[in-house]
């Protein structure tokens, strides 16, 4: 088994890449989850960035979507809430580029699986 | 140290107070400068670290150490033992921390739900071909006696046992079904689940299909649920391809195929026999039992129908098995319980918890306690059938048994947390004005009786309450109780007698004190003008609708309360906060 399957998140980036994942059920869509995902590829694009940008289900921390996953290969996973289009293009240029977390955004809750 | 780069979460938990997170940061920083070690490790503000009135809360990730009441002189005791050594700062260690479960969500946020390989990823169908290659369908029930799972759709019946009764039915013909209707107010656990893990579902149904020989299976979901419907029918799609459904499958005997059918919006055709009734294409309406749809359900065939959350538990049993599954949980009530909270609580959302936490551990340690700050008065569990559990009670542990005990139920997991400005009465009369909507007026005892019922309380809620009026509630209560066609009726006046039992004082009070502690009950408040604080600008006035401000600029104003409508304006218009509502 690879080693991200055995922490329980999904799909590794096999080839080293990073992955963006965008909370897509009813609750994120309903918070403008559309909107982060489209900037998102865009602007990876844009930016010349070699990343996967998926869609997945609600992780159940309804009150916080849009709720957006970054998973880089030399970082612990984070997940950030409540972003939106300008967060997601500082998640891009911070995060991605610079290897710098945003502040006060991230959540992170006790879970078992 | 570790040569993955490490990120501490910084968050202070305390609710009241100055926030404190920032400094702490910045001590952090200092000291991870003073270490030389400020370019592997980085501190950062947390948003949620889901624990609360811990202090500062500080995690280290990828680590996964938890400290709580973190003040500035342990910072450097962290820099040094823990991230330098590696060495764990006992004093600080946060443990045995109300956590969730993930079963039913565990690849929910986790997988691309339209990617039938990231779920075989996660070990999906991996139970399926257990079951078909390894398993006769008597064993697989036996597993699922094992697991002890129990329905989620509301009334807890033993799984296997329901897949037994239809394995022992003899037919030709036998159906699956999956009820995904879900109508309670404020419940959308099972449209996550369907949002976010299709397949899952999917392979819960199949198993289900192989255990009692059924070839066919349904899904029934409501057409409110757009996005669910079109991820089902793309995972079923993808089902087809990998081999999943459809003629022999995995190259056995075994075939089964699996349809769509929506949902209207009745709430009553989530019962199961109205539910049937409505796939055939009749009105959707219930019948009475037995017979049992395991004898005669679906065009009189044998038929388990079964919810979205119990189906979605199925696979993990035959990964990990049924004692792995049966560990988790209480003697009666085994694995976990997907909530959807919602109400006056901080965190709304999902919440997947062990079965045996207390209700407290819920709405306070996952669900942070109330939104601003105000005292939690009770939760409401199990929609329009369940019933309130007040604060005192909220050590009980969260079962199947302990919830009925307590005059609710556990229902299919709604639940709303209330706080000092809801009115029992008030929140009383939503559930039944919902279920009095939803009737179907099959039967007397629940069409008639639940209106009846509403009347009576709207006639509390407008002062116009007496005592008798409380027996006669009791009176038709009983009598839905016993004699409603189906558990709509049955259940219908669980909220009214559950308020009846933990906060009779406030029906008392609208009765004979007509007031209304929390100010919902329109019609008992009194609008008055404060002579003393009135600076007579007279807008109270000229926007009364019912001309019930009357004065002048030199005697001042008052309400005429025989003419006042209750409407409030006077009260949200003064600039000065005049106007009392009492
Ligand atoms: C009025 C009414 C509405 C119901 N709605 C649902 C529903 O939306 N979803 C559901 O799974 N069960 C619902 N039920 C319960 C079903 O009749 C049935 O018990 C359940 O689907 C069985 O599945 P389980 O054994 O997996 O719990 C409802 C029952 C009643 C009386």
């Amino acid at each position: 088994m690879n080693k991200s399957a055995k922490e329980g998140r999904g799909h590794p980036a096999d080839d080293g890449r990073g992955v963006i994942k965008v909370g897509m059920s009813s609750c994120g869509i309903a918070a403008g989850a559309g909107e982060v995902f489209e900037a998102l590829t865009k602007e990876a694009k844009g930016r010349g960035l070699n990343l996967e940008i998926k869609k997945c289900g609600c992780v159940g921390s309804c009150y916080a979507e849009p709720l957006v996953e970054v998973r880089l290969p030399c970082l612990p996973t984070v997940l950030y809430s409540r972003v939106n289009k300008e967060i997601a293009l500082r998640i891009l240029d911070e995060h991605i580029v610079n290897k710098r977390l945003l502040n006060d955004l991230i959540i992170d809750l006790p879970m078992k699986r | 140290m570790s040569t993955t780069p490490t990120i501490i979460l910084i968050k202070d938990t305390r609710l009241a107070g100055v926030d404190t997170t920032r400094d702490v940061q910045n001590v952090f920083e200092k000291c991870l400068k003073e270490a030389g070690i400020e370019s592997h490790v980085q501190a950062v503000r947390a948003a949620d670290m889901g624990v609360y009135e811990r202090g500062v809360v500080v995690k280290l990730l990828p680590q996964n150490v938890f400290y709580g009441n973190v003040k500035d002189e342990d910072v450097s005791l962290i820099v040094n033992k823990t991230l330098k050594k590696g060495e764990l700062v006992e004093h600080l260690a946060l443990r045995n921390l109300p956590s969730q479960v993930r079963v039913v969500l565990r690849n929910c946020g986790v997988i691309n739900p339209e990617s039938m390989e990231e779920y075989i990823q996660e070990k999906g169908y991996e139970g399926l071909r257990k079951c078909l290659l390894h398993l006769t369908p008597a064993q697989v029930i036996d597993e699922m006696k094992k697991s002890g799972l129990r329905g989620r759709g509301g009334a807890g019946f033993p799984t296997w046992m329901k897949w037994n009764l239809a394995r022992s039915s003899v037919a030709e013909q036998k159906y699956v079904i999956c009820n995904g209707d879900e109508g309670d107010p404020g419940a959308y656990m099972d449209r996550s689940v369907l949002e976010g893990d299709p397949h899952s579902v999917i392979e819960g149904m199949i198993i289900a299909g192989y255990a009692i020989g059924a070839s066919k299976g349904f899904f029934y979901i409501r057409a409110e649920y757009p996005l669910a419907v079109e991820r089902i029918h793309l995972a079923i799609k993808q089902a087809y391809e990998g081999g999943f459904l459809g003629q022999n499958i995995l190259g056995t005997k075994f075939s089964f195929d699996l349809d769509v059918r929506l949902g209207a919006g009745a709430f009553v055709c989530g019962e199961e026999t109205a539910l049937m009734a409505s796939i055939e294409g009749k009105r959707g309406t219930p019948r009475p039992r037995p017979p049992f749809p395991t004898q005669a359900g679906l065009w009189e065939k044998p038929t388990i129908i079964n919810n979205v959350e119990t189906l979605a538990n199925v696979p993990v049993i035959f990964q990990r098995g049924g004692d792995w599954f049966s560990a988790i949980g209480t003697e009666k009530s085994k694995g976990t319980k997907v909530f959807a909270i919602t109400g006056k609580v901080k965190n709304s959302g999902l919440v997947e918890i062990p079965m045996g936490i207390t209700m407290r551990e819920i709405v306070y340690g996952i669900g942070g306690g109330a939104a601003d700050g105000k005292k939690v008065l009770a939760v409401q569990t199990g929609g329009p059938s369940g019933g309130v559990i007040p604060e005192s009670h909220f050590d009980t542990p969260v079962s199947y048994e302990h919830l009925q005990e307590l005059g609710s139920i556990m229902g299919s997991g709604g639940m709303i947390v209330m706080d000092e400005d809801d009115c029992m009465i008030d929140i009383v009369k939503f559930y039944l004005g919902f279920c009095v909507e939803e009737s179907c007026g099959k039967c007397a005892p629940c069409r008639i009786g639940g209106y009846q019922m509403l009347k009576l309380l709207e006639k509390i809620s407008e002062g116009n309450g007496t005592d008798q009026d409380v027996a006669s509630i009791k009176r038709i209560a009983k009598a839905m109780q016993k004699a409603s066609l189906c558990a709509l009726g049955q259940t219908a006046p669980n909220p009214v007698l559950s308020t009846l039992r933990y906060f009779e004082d406030e029906y008392k009070q609208h009765i004979g004190d007509k007031k209304c502690r929390a100010g919902k009950c329109g019609k008992l408040l009194q609008y008055r003008i404060m002579p003393d604080k009135c600076k007579k600008c007279r807008l109270c006035q000229l926007k009364c609708p019912s001309n019930a401000v009357v004065g002048d600029k030199e005697k001042g104003y008052e309400v005429v309360q025989a003419k006042c409508v209750k409407c409030g304006v006077c009260y949200e218009v003064c600039k000065f906060e005049a106007v009392e509502r009492i």
